[in-house]
């Protein structure tokens, strides 16, 4: 999958290599803190409110966009800088993101499609729709890298790239800290938050667009399918570290940093895959914070 | 607004409601006031159509039948004024968020403040004001995940009060809080009442809780679709309770009644034709059926 990338030995030249000017991994390793800092920053209200699923859901729809990519003929356009064959395939998840939003709408019409009905029919039916057009493309024109649509790759990365994650990532901090208040109020409580006047929809729909564009660009480093790590595990292990939720979520985004910044690195070691091995080290981190950190208390407490 | 003096905290009238495409209207003819002060519960059994008169009060639900007045404005925007506070059932997902109870109360008091900005002190002021107004400041910095029931429950009633609402909405007070707890819950109202014209709407299902509470009820109106009753509450009968429940609540009522009149507990024979006195009078005797 990266065979253009030659091993350069030991730790200390893999940590001058990344880094060094010019070198094929600093416009990754500049992407992959951009995304780490955003994804480590949703990631304790994904975990809060529990919408890791809907992480799933959108993610499965990029596989209908690249079907639709497939069709249009533009799969010459998905390699390196393939930035027209990407884009209409973030633009099917965020579209995926906002009608999750618009039709499970909480306050809306009384028949309205709970969550996860919604993921398991429509948007797999789009992952279902992506595998026939793949199939029915595939005698034309060159093939589509799945691998790389699966598990992301490095070398989809160049200077464009970057130069786009840090623009998307600082976009979804501003509107993070424009909305912060209400998105806490309705994540820790729905019914209260609306009535103190919190439009709860509006809340949960801009969750969900931050979310969708926070998935899309970790694809292009973590691949479809391990994208959704980036916006889990760095939350709940940060959420076994502290009680103030401010506390949380810096801690959140620097596990997330250790996570991309480590898992580039043990990429580069082993050429294992950089979505697998991110999530590998986003695991190990997880894991510490287990055995090391505070249960989160659930029951009991002090008689008053 | 001078005129507000004899303008009820609450009135409605007429009050109907169906959901769409519903076969049966959920609320028929509902009309009650509240004075300014007063504290009112409706008690009721599940699917009375609490909720549902509750959201409409809130302004939170619209398409009803009849008139809705809270401090003489719509309820939306009553609600859109501050003038309206209210605490939801507590759920048990909140214990899991890492805030204190402080920061809860503040999500109240910040609730229109753009996130780039920080709370002013007269904010923080009246964060501690309402913290204090329901004697919570002790464990206000606690993780709320560590609080009880009970004092969660205070720290919510905070985040309402610290908009310094006219109307104090409390839906199922006493869920998921032990017998000690409920006493002490009766304790807050009475505190509430203290500071003056503040009014409360109390909604329950559970009557053993409006027993416990009834002191502090002014009045009470029992709700299943239409009004049953609606009077202090020691004028509740036992038949009003049946029709409102459907099942014999004597046992409770008697309870509710003793509380509210403050009498002494009197032999349980006097209650007139219930199954449970009839039971009980057998206690004293024979258990022979023939």
């Amino acid at each position: 999958m990266r065979g253009t990338i030659t091993r350069t030995g030991d730790r200390v030249r893999t940590i001058e290599y990344l880094t060094s000017h010019g070198s094929i991994y600093a416009p990754v390793l500049v992407a992959g803190i951009a995304i780490a800092l955003t994804s480590g920053l949703l990631a304790p209200f994904v975990v809060l409110k529990r919408l890791s699923f809907i992480g799933h859901g959108v993610s499965h729809t990029a596989f209908g966009g690249a079907g639709l990519v497939a069709a249009l003929g533009l799969i010459g356009a998905m390699g390196q800088g393939g930035l027209l064959a990407y884009g209409l395939i973030a633009l099917c998840c965020i579209a995926a993101a906002g009608m999750i939003g618009v039709l499970t709408a909480r306050s809306g019409a009384e028949g309205r499609l709970s969550d996860d009905t919604f993921i398991g029919i429509v948007l797999v039916g789009a992952m279902a729709v992506g595998a026939i057009l793949m199939k029915m493309s595939s005698g034309s024109g060159p093939m589509l890298d799945l691998e790389t649509l699966l598990f992301g790759s490095i070398v989809a990365i160049g200077s464009a790239e970057a130069i786009a994650a840090w623009v998307c990532s600082i976009v979804i901090a501003l509107v993070l800290l424009i909305e912060r208040r209400r998105i806490v109020f309705w994540t820790f409580d729905e019914p209260g938050a609306r009535a103190f006047g919190v439009n709860t929809d509006r809340a949960r729909l801009v969750l969900l667009l931050l979310l969708a564009f926070q998935i899309v660009v970790a694809m292009r480093l973590a691949g479809v399918l391990l994208a959704t790590a980036l916006l889990v595990a760095p939350g709940a292990a940060a959420l076994r570290t502290s009680d103030q939720l401010a506390r949380v979520v810096n801690r959140s985004a620097l596990f997330g940093v250790i996570g991309v910044v480590g898992g580039l690195v043990l990429s580069f070691e082993t050429d294992w895959p950089p979505g697998a091995s991110i999530v590998v080290v986003l695991l190990l981190i997880f894991g510490v914070s287990v055995i090391f950190g505070k249960p989160r208390k659930i029951e009991g407490g002090v008689a008053s | 607004m001078s005129g507000a003096a004899v303008e009820p905290a609450l009135r409605i009238r007429g009050l109907s409601f169906t959901y769409p495409r519903a076969a049966e209207s959920t609320l028929e003819s509902v009309s009650l006031s509240v004075q300014p002060g007063e504290v009112l519960a409706i008690v009721g059994p599940n699917g009375a159509g609490k909720t549902t008169l509750l959201r409409i009060v809130q302004g939170l639900l619209d398409g009803y039948r009849g008139e809705v007045r809270v401090l003489g404005l719509s309820p939306g925007e009553a609600r859109r004024r501050g003038l309206v506070g209210s605490v939801a059932q507590r759920s048990g997902a909140m214990l899991a968020y890492p805030v204190s109870g402080h920061d809860v109360v503040m999500m109240g008091a910040t609730v229109g403040l753009p996130g780039w900005r920080s709370p002013a002190v007269g904010v923080r002021e009246r964060v501690t004001d309402a913290l204090e107004r329901v004697d919570a400041l002790r464990y206000a910095d606690a993780p709320i995940g560590t609080l009880s029931g009970g004092q969660l429950q205070r720290i919510l009633v905070a985040r309402a009060l610290v908009i310094e609402p006219k109307l104090l909405i409390l839906d199922e007070p006493t869920v998921g809080i032990d017998a000690a707890g409920q006493e002490r819950f009766a304790d807050l109202l009475a505190r509430l009442k203290e500071h003056g014209n503040l009014t409360i709407l109390l909604v329950m299902h559970d009557l053993r809780a409006v027993a416990s509470g009834a002191a502090s009820c002014d009045r009470i109106a029992c709700l299943r679709r239409s009004l049953h009753f609606h009077d202090t509450p020691s004028g509740i009968t036992a038949q009003v309770l049946a029709d409102v429940f459907e099942h014999d609540l004597s046992p409770i009522f008697r309870g509710l009644h003793i509380e509210a009149s403050g009498e002494q507990p009197r032999p349980p024979r006097t209650d007139q034709g219930s199954h449970d006195a009839g039971h009980d009078h057998a206690d004293g005797g024979s258990c022979a059926h023939h």
